[in-house]
């Protein structure tokens, strides 16, 4: 069966016509269908049995072992697998001894076998973790490899003047036996790989004579207690993003604050000064080498132990053409959807089953949080620019050209839109909707996009078709966090009473092809039409889409 | 009256203390709204934005102050998970749930009794150890194991039921079509719930009346000459009906506050899986008003309870 699933992989990453870092999106035309469904399937079985049967042509993250093999057994099913963003880490409290001590963090990850624990706990559908960005990520730098085992790591430790006592003990140089550390981490009712890993992790400590063990706990009670810093060690996931300028939040000493992600307490002016270097980084080049730079650093210093990075997997329904993967981008995505068709000559227009496995929550794109939520607005909404499904590397979208400059006092992005663009009610999407939409949410002081905007001081038109965003520092990122917000049209948004109560989904709004739709107006391929809670989310094709056949 | 108009105060006591403690409470458990939002792209400065969206950022008197204005006139504010007021999340669930469960409670109480009636009234016989077996399995079963059985046989091997929701995609048109629509979708998770709780009653109503028949005024009673069938109901059946009709009433908070599993394995809209989620992620207006309203519910079931005591 994974025979066959790496076979399905291949088969999509040899695509003929959109393979490459060339990546054109002049060649795709669609949406194709004119229905698609959003439907609430929760329980992961009920998933794979509505997969087989055919009320569901797509569902995503797919993780348990056995579920992927059983699906990948299927004929009526086509897998795809990729690296992801995600990131699993065991994080030390180095505020304390002894992990305030360098050696023994590095020792400690020696002894961690990470390839036999992803092995062994995910049936090799994760991969160890080499640096403290997934490898998908294209500033990932995997520092020089260490001699692993525990052997190794008591080594170290020796070398650098720890010893043992009789019981065993690690006792560091100055004479203080090491205490028992204890790794918290999820009850395995919630997380049951966490769990294990956190018992790996125990065992390995202890086998280098730290004694360890793992503490599962409620999780808010492990979140509350870890964000209060007290906690000797603690298992963490996340879920990154393309920028490496998270590293800035994980392990900058100012972020070290209540509400702040550096957990690990680390503090090092060498690091502090590389990750602001990462974060005002002017252009990419200097972002390549600050984020490197920090890697290293970090390799050193190793607040956190990278352990591994699940893959993402998905699964379509093998009678539909036009499915879209790469390495690093599941079949899951908008260009799939805006591709597939059913398999088959003349077979008619039907519509799209997509599974989201929980409810959507607020279809308000000021307040939505959820990754469900967004998987619907994403359809509906557009930003300025986009991501190759290959590199990583920004490609045009709403945009057809940027550029990003220095100006007196710091970054300017100028960004030029494509001509003809439209709403999905039939207006025009001009420069205008987009400084709206990027002074709404910095006036508004919107929490969601606070990060992204705080640093526009002021935005100007070049008329017919182009808005130059002015920032108050200097930094690469700025492309990425205005190009990649959502543009909406002025037209609805200075009619919001309130951002915090809007349901746009609710509010009527215009009639488009005879049919009433509602404030949630975008510019994305697929109109918003209907929600029914705990049910399904149903969308038609945009007429109007800028990438429309035949437009 | 006056033993009613006591209840009664001692009933208002209760939702008072209950109000009070609904608001320590979920705010002494650890973590808040914030510890959830588990995105490093949100900064410190984010975060404190996102507590004054919530109000969190207010002295905690003035928030107890809102908290009781919007509980009492039964607003409820703005859930934090959806932004929509908690009333209308509530209401837009509760009839999912109360149409799964109330039938299910009648069914299984019905089915339950009965079953129980029959075991006592025959003992030693294989209907009595039928009911017996049959009752403890029923009552022990984990749920979701046979709710995924029903869901492999009649939803996927033997496709005759609907595999998720309340409704068909796209839903039928025409009220009609929708009503059958809507009852095809529950009768699945129905079946399963009452096969999962008829048992508990019968156990019980049979230890009550193998009891109450061998007490003396049954003696009596056949020592006249009655018919066995009204011996049986009008005499040993009327004298467990209290604690029966008790129960009953007790378990109606319980049809209102949802089956978490079942929901779960069905995908069905319901009250459970939002009172969880609102638990979960620290939905202070939403979790209070959820904890308000079935205690409320409670206290109205058990003032109910001691009426009928009254009159069976």
């Amino acid at each position: 069966m994974k025979t066959r699933l790496a076979a399905a992989l291949v088969m999509l990453l040899a695509w003929p016509s959109w393979g490459g870092s060339s990546f054109d999106i002049s060649a795709f035309r669609g949406p194709r269908m004119s229905e698609l469904y959003y439907v609430v399937i929760r329980d992961t079985d009920a998933q794979l049995l509505a997969m087989e049967t055919g009320k569901l042509d797509v569902l995503s993250d797919i993780y348990r072992p056995a579920d992927v093999e059983k699906l990948a057994g299927s004929d009526k099913v086509e897998m795809s697998l990729a690296s992801s963003f995600h990131g699993f880490f065991i994080t030390f409290n180095v505020r304390k001894f002894p992990w305030d001590r360098a050696e023994l963090r590095t020792a400690a990850s020696m002894a961690m076998d990470r390839r036999r624990w992803t092995r062994d706990l995910f049936s090799g559908y994760a991969e160890p973790m080499t640096s403290f960005l997934p490898a998908v990520s294209p500033y990932c730098e995997p520092p020089e490899p260490r001699p692993q085992g525990v052997d190794a790591a008591r080594r170290l430790l020796a070398e650098a003047g720890w010893t043992w006592n009789t019981k065993g003990a690690l006792v560091s140089p100055e004479g203080r036996e090491v205490p028992k550390t204890r790794v918290f981490c999820p009850p395995s009712s919630v997380a049951a790989t966490t769990t294990e890993i956190a018992w790996m992790a125990a065992d390995a400590l202890s086998a280098i004579g730290a004694p360890a063990e793992a503490e599962p706990m409620d999780f808010q009670t492990m979140l509350a207690r870890v964000d209060a810093r007290d906690f000797d060690a603690c298992t963490n996931a996340w879920g990154m993003s393309r920028d490496p300028d998270v590293l800035y939040s994980f392990y900058h000493s100012s972020m070290d604050v209540e509400g702040g992600y550096n957990l690990s307490g680390i503090a090092d002016p060498e690091l502090d000064a590389a990750l602001l270097e990462l974060r005002n980084a002017p252009d990419e080049a200097s972002a390549r080498t600050a984020a490197g730079r920090a890697q290293s650093l970090l390799a050193a210093l190793m607040p956190v132990i990278p352990v591994y990075s699940r893959y993402s997997i998905s699964a379509v329904r093998s009678d539909w053409d036009g499915i879209f993967a790469t390495d690093r981008v599941t079949s899951d995505n908008l260009w799939t959807l805006l591709s597939m068709t059913p398999r088959g000559a003349g077979e008619a227009d039907r519509p799209i089953y997509w599974n989201i496995p929980e409810e959507i929550r607020s279809l308000n794109p000021f307040v939505s949080s959820t990754t469900y939520d967004w998987t619907v607005l994403g359809t509906i909404y557009d930003s300025l620019i986009s991501v190759n499904p290959y590199t990583f590397e920004d490609i045009p979208w709403l945009a057809e050209s940027w550029s990003i400059d220095m100006g007196e006092r710091g970054s300017v992005l100028t960004f030029t839109l494509r001509e003809g663009l439209l709403w999905q009610d039939g207006r025009p999407l001009t420069a205008e909707d987009v400084r709206f939409s990027i002074l709404y949410v910095k006036d508004a002081k919107i929490p969601r996009f606070y990060d992204s905007v705080r640093d526009v001081s002021e935005i100007e038109i070049i008329p017919p078709r182009t808005v130059r965003v002015f920032m108050s520092n200097t930094s690469y990122w700025h492309l990425h966090n205005i190009g990649g917000m959502i543009i909406l049209p002025k037209h609805v948004l200075e009619k919001v009473e309130d951002w915090r109560t809007w349901q746009p989904a609710r509010a009527p709004h215009a009639d488009v092809d005879g049919l009433e739709i509602t404030e949630l107006v975008g510019s994305g391929p697929f109109v918003f039409r209907e929600s029914r809670t705990g049910e399904y989310v149903r969308m038609t094709r945009n007429k109007h889409y800028m990438l429309e056949v035949g437009r | 009256m006056k033993e009613f108009t006591r209840r009664l105060c001692g009933s208002v006591a209760v939702l008072a203390v209950v109000l009070a403690l609904n608001f320590v409470l979920f705010r002494v458990m650890p973590g808040d709204p914030l510890t959830g939002v588990m995105d490093p792209k949100f900064s410190p400065e984010a975060k404190r934005q996102l507590a004054a969206q919530w109000g969190l950022d207010k002295p905690m008197g003035e928030q107890f102050v809102l908290y009781v204005r919007e509980m009492l006139s039964f607003r409820f504010g703005l859930s934090m998970m959806t932004g929509r007021p908690v009333w209308e999340e509530i209401s837009s669930r509760v009839p999912n749930t109360v149409a799964l469960l109330l039938p299910t409670l009648v069914l299984s109480a019905a089915i339950g009794i009965w079953l129980g009636v029959k075991a006592a009234v025959r003992r030693g016989s294989f209907t009595e150890r039928l009911v017996l077996w049959g009752g403890a399995l029923s009552f022990s079963f984990p749920s979701f194991f046979l709710q995924l059985v029903f869901l492999m046989c009649f939803a996927y091997a033997w496709p005759v039921f609907p595999l998720r929701g309340t409704t068909s995609i796209p839903p039928p048109a025409g009220e009609m079509a929708s009503l059958i629509d809507y009852l095809w979708h529950l009768a699945l998770p129905m079946t399963s719930l009452v096969l999962l709780s008829f048992g508990g009653w019968a156990l019980y109503v049979r230890n009550m009346m193998v009891k109450a028949l061998g007490e003396d005024y049954v003696l009596t009673a056949r020592s006249r000459g009655l018919p066995e069938r009204r011996i049986v109901w009008n005499h040993a059946f009327r004298s467990i009906l209290p604690p029966v009709l008790t129960i009953l009433l007790l378990s109606l908070p319980g049809v209102v506050s949802g089956a978490v599993m079942t929901e779960t394995v069905f995908s069905l809209n319901g009250a459970g899986r939002f009172l969880l989620e609102a638990v979960n992620s620290h939905d202070y207006p939403s979790a209070g008003a959820a904890f308000f309203l079935l205690a409320l519910i409670t206290v109205l079931c058990n003032l109910a309870a001691d009426a009928l005591y009254n009159i069976v």
